[in-house]
């Protein structure tokens, strides 16, 4: 079949099952837009109004189907607006396939007009790069950068398509399978090691289990339940692994690391023997190294090999799928139970419950709280939406206090911490609901009418606000909470605890928000009182398009327990 | 402690590949002593030899790292004691005086190295040996006036 080098991009998107694609059209990528043109009818286009938005909402994509995200940028400017979206896909292990135009080959080098050195400055930010400059390489590179990006430890592949190449017209024929010498994931545990780690399991006085994103990647949350409810193991999630249990399982204790909650920190520091599994001893986790988890054994279960004794020396290394690895040792595991070791965890939850969550979830007087919005939200949805969380306090409060029923429905920016992200993500988790790659099963109705909350401060609402008007021209049903207390509040925590109150830049003066939204076309309510906080949270899950809530909390207010930077877990404050 | 480290890294030959590998010792400040790479004969394969001094931890981590590279296969890394290593030297020196060429020459014979050209100016000596052997050499030689001294990197076999 003859083709040009564009309309060999649709027909690759198609044949990798994509349909839905983030971009902003521009002069090197004009060919394959034109392309697009014929085939609007299979390939859903959304027309973002910032390339950063398009990568972040690919990342919320490929976060809720586990298939890459695509999104498709013109050269130089548009190639690097993308950057923060690929370093924020490459820290958080998102598969997602940034397409970039980029000036003709003979140009290339030549500072030509609208030329990046795209190629220089997405290689340490991507798992995986290629600049096509020959139509014949489109087939054999888009196999490859769809298989690389969502196989083994998934990540973000950039292509970029020099214009020539967008135009030449050769014979396509799309490989049927992928083969590289280079590059075979190991997803198989090795048997001895999963022997070695089920016996410490079994042996265990106070095991204890770490569940990260990885879990999620491979799907293996039902079998990470099996495996604790039959080992008898209490299970902390990391930011990313939030929502794999659901929140109210008994041997779910809470969510980990620097504004976790209080039981899973400080007791980390007792446990005998730690199974890590799909997660990599962030330092926001481990606090002070030195002190982290002095008495126990390590299993680490990870598909990377180079997260293996990367910041913590473990006993038991085990690379693997997560699912593959979970499911090996469930066969291993001996029936057991360690009442005590959960009732201690029961205890320091009471504690926290009394010192800090009551508080910040039922307070009686003054201003709304950040828990208490959340809460409250939460009594509506019954823990069905899916909350995609911005960065900051709100994040913290929103991992800490979201109820979940289901797994992967929490997504926020964990590595980078990028503030900007849950907005177009938001919008890339709705089209995940309603429109999954060809041939994934969508839960029909269930998945059309999920609801996807983004939760965001009043600072980083306002970078990448510019995808509310994206949301009013798809109609896209997506919920914006602003948790709004005119500071960039978590530096301004900083600033009070360790600054001394200098607040050097951190009180700022909002726009109207609603006034905003309006003009952006979108519906828009602001609440200040708590008697109408859940007449205003109905009206927004009410509501059938796109809608913001601005909801003015409490401005100084901070985020408790916290383990403040270069302390040790068990030094975790409650106040 | 620190030591010496050979890390040998097989690659597909495409480009890139170097520029990735760079970039990974650069995030881990680890400086690349010498590095040398070359085609495996028909194989389409790339050889790396990398020489590095760092600690023993870090070099685990770093190989490690390298193996995120998509288009590595291997990474082998090796203390001196495992490996034979081979350097290749060109000392360029100028010797108008037909009684200093004979003394070179005479040093250069006995350290087993080659005149690899000569002409009425100068004259470069080609020695091929282990760092040590290229160091001696050097030294014996800078009496005389070295103008250009070049060394190549070390490759290896793996004993
Ligand atoms: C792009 C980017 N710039 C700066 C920061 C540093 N930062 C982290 S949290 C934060 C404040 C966020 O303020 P806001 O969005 O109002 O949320 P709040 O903490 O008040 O809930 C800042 C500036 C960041 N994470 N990302």
């Amino acid at each position: 079949m003859k083709l040009t080098g564009s309309q060999a991009v649709m027909e690759s998107l198609l044949k990798e099952n994509v349909k839905v694609i983030f971009g902003y059209p521009g002069g090197a990528i004009m060919p394959v837009y034109d392309a697009l043109y014929d085939y609007m009818d299979r390939i859903i286009h959304v027309l973002v109004r910032h390339e950063q938005g398009a990568a972040h909402a690919a990342e919320g994509y490929g976060r809720i189907t586990g298939e890459p995200g695509v999104c498709l940028a013109t050269s130089g400017p548009g190639a690097t607006n993308l950057v923060t979206g690929i370093a924020d896909a490459m820290m958080d292990s998102v598969p997602i396939v940034c397409i970039t135009g980029q000036v003709a080959s003979h140009l290339v080098g030549s500072d030509a007009f609208q030329e990046a050195d795209v190629m220089g400055i997405t290689a340490p930010i991507t798992k995986w790069n290629y600049q096509i400059t020959d139509a014949n390489e489109i087939p054999e590179v888009f196999s490859k950068a769809f298989h690389i990006a969502k196989t083994g430890r998934p990540g973000p592949v950039l292509i970029d398509i020099t214009k020539d190449a967008q135009f030449a017209t050769f014979d396509f024929s799309y490989p049927k399978e992928v083969k590289m010498e280079s590059y075979q994931p190991t997803t198989h545990p090795h048997p001895k090691q999963i022997e070695l780690a089920a016996e410490l399991l079994n042996k265990a006085e106070r095991p204890y289990i770490l569940a990260g994103h990885g879990v999620i990647i491979a799907k293996a949350e039902k079998d990470l339940i099996r495996l604790a409810e039959k080992g008898g193991i209490p299970v902390a999630q990391t930011l990313h692994g939030v929502s794999i249990f659901p929140t109210a399982h008994p041997l779910h204790v809470g969510f980990l690391g620097m504004h976790g909650n209080y039981g899973p920190n400080i007791l980390s520091n007792k446990a005998d023997v730690v199974l890590a599994v799909g997660m990599r001893f962030d330092d926001r986790v481990t606090g002070r190294l030195k002190d982290y988890l002095p008495d126990a054994k390590i299993i680490h279960i990870d598909i990377d090999p180079a997260e293996l004794n990367k910041n913590v020396q473990v006993e038991i290394p085990i690379v693997a799928d997560a699912k593959n690895a979970i499911q090996a040792l469930n066969k291993e595991i001996k029936k057991r139970s360690h009442s005590a070791w959960i009732k201690e965890f029961q205890k320091c939850y009471q504690l926290e419950e009394k010192k800090v969550i009551q508080n910040e979830c039922d307070p009686k007087k003054g201003k709304i709280k950040m828990g208490e919005a959340i809460y409250k939200l939460n009594e509506l949805t019954k823990g069905e939406a899916i909350i995609v969380a911005d960065v900051g306090q709100h994040q913290m409060m929103a991992a800490r206090y979201a109820k979940f029923v289901k797994p992967n429905s929490f997504i926020t920016s964990g590595g980078m911490g990028t503030m900007g992200f849950a907005l177009p993500a938001a919008m890339g988790a709705k089209y995940a609901l309603l429109h999954p790659p060809n041939g994934q099963v969508s839960d029909g109705k269930a998945s059309l009418d999920r609801e996807v909350i983004c939760i965001t401060g009043d600072g980083g609402v306002q970078m990448n606000i510019q995808e509310l008007a994206t949301l009013a021209q798809e109609n896209l049903p997506v919920k914006i909470v602003i948790l709004n207390n005119d500071f960039l509040g978590m530096v301004r925590q900083w600033q009070e605890l360790f600054f001394k109150k200098r607040y050097s830049m951190t009180k700022i003066k909002n726009p109207d928000f609603v006034t905003v939204a309006k003009g952006f076309y979108l519906q828009a309510e602001k609440v200040e009182k708590r008697e109408e906080l859940m007449g205003a949270l109905k009206r927004m899950l009410k509501s059938k398009g796109p809608y913001l809530l601005d909801i003015k909390v409490e401005k100084e207010q901070n985020v408790f327990p916290m383990i403040a930077t270069g302390a040790s877990v068990d030094e975790v404050r409650l106040e | 402690m620190k030591q010496i480290y050979t890390i040998t890294a097989f690659a597909e030959n495409r480009p890139g590949v170097l520029y990735r590998i760079a970039d990974l010792f650069l995030r881990r400040k680890v400086n690349i002593e010498s590095l040398t790479v070359s085609e495996i004969e028909h194989t389409g394969q790339s050889r790396f030899t990398i020489l590095v001094h760092a600690e023993p931890l870090l070099v685990e981590k770093l190989v490690k790292q390298l193996y995120r590279i998509i288009e590595i296969t291997k990474v082998i890394d090796s203390l001196d004691q495992s490996l034979i290593i081979k350097e290749i030297a060109l000392i360029k020196i100028t010797a108008k005086n037909l009684e200093r060429r004979r003394e070179i020459e005479q040093l250069v014979h006995l350290a087993n190295g080659k005149i690899a050209a000569v002409n009425q100016s100068y004259l470069v000596v080609e020695k091929t040996g282990t760092e040590e052997e290229i160091d001696s050499l050097h030294e014996l030689l800078k009496p005389f006036g070295i103008k250009e001294f070049v060394r190549s990197g070390r490759i290896v076999v793996f004993k």
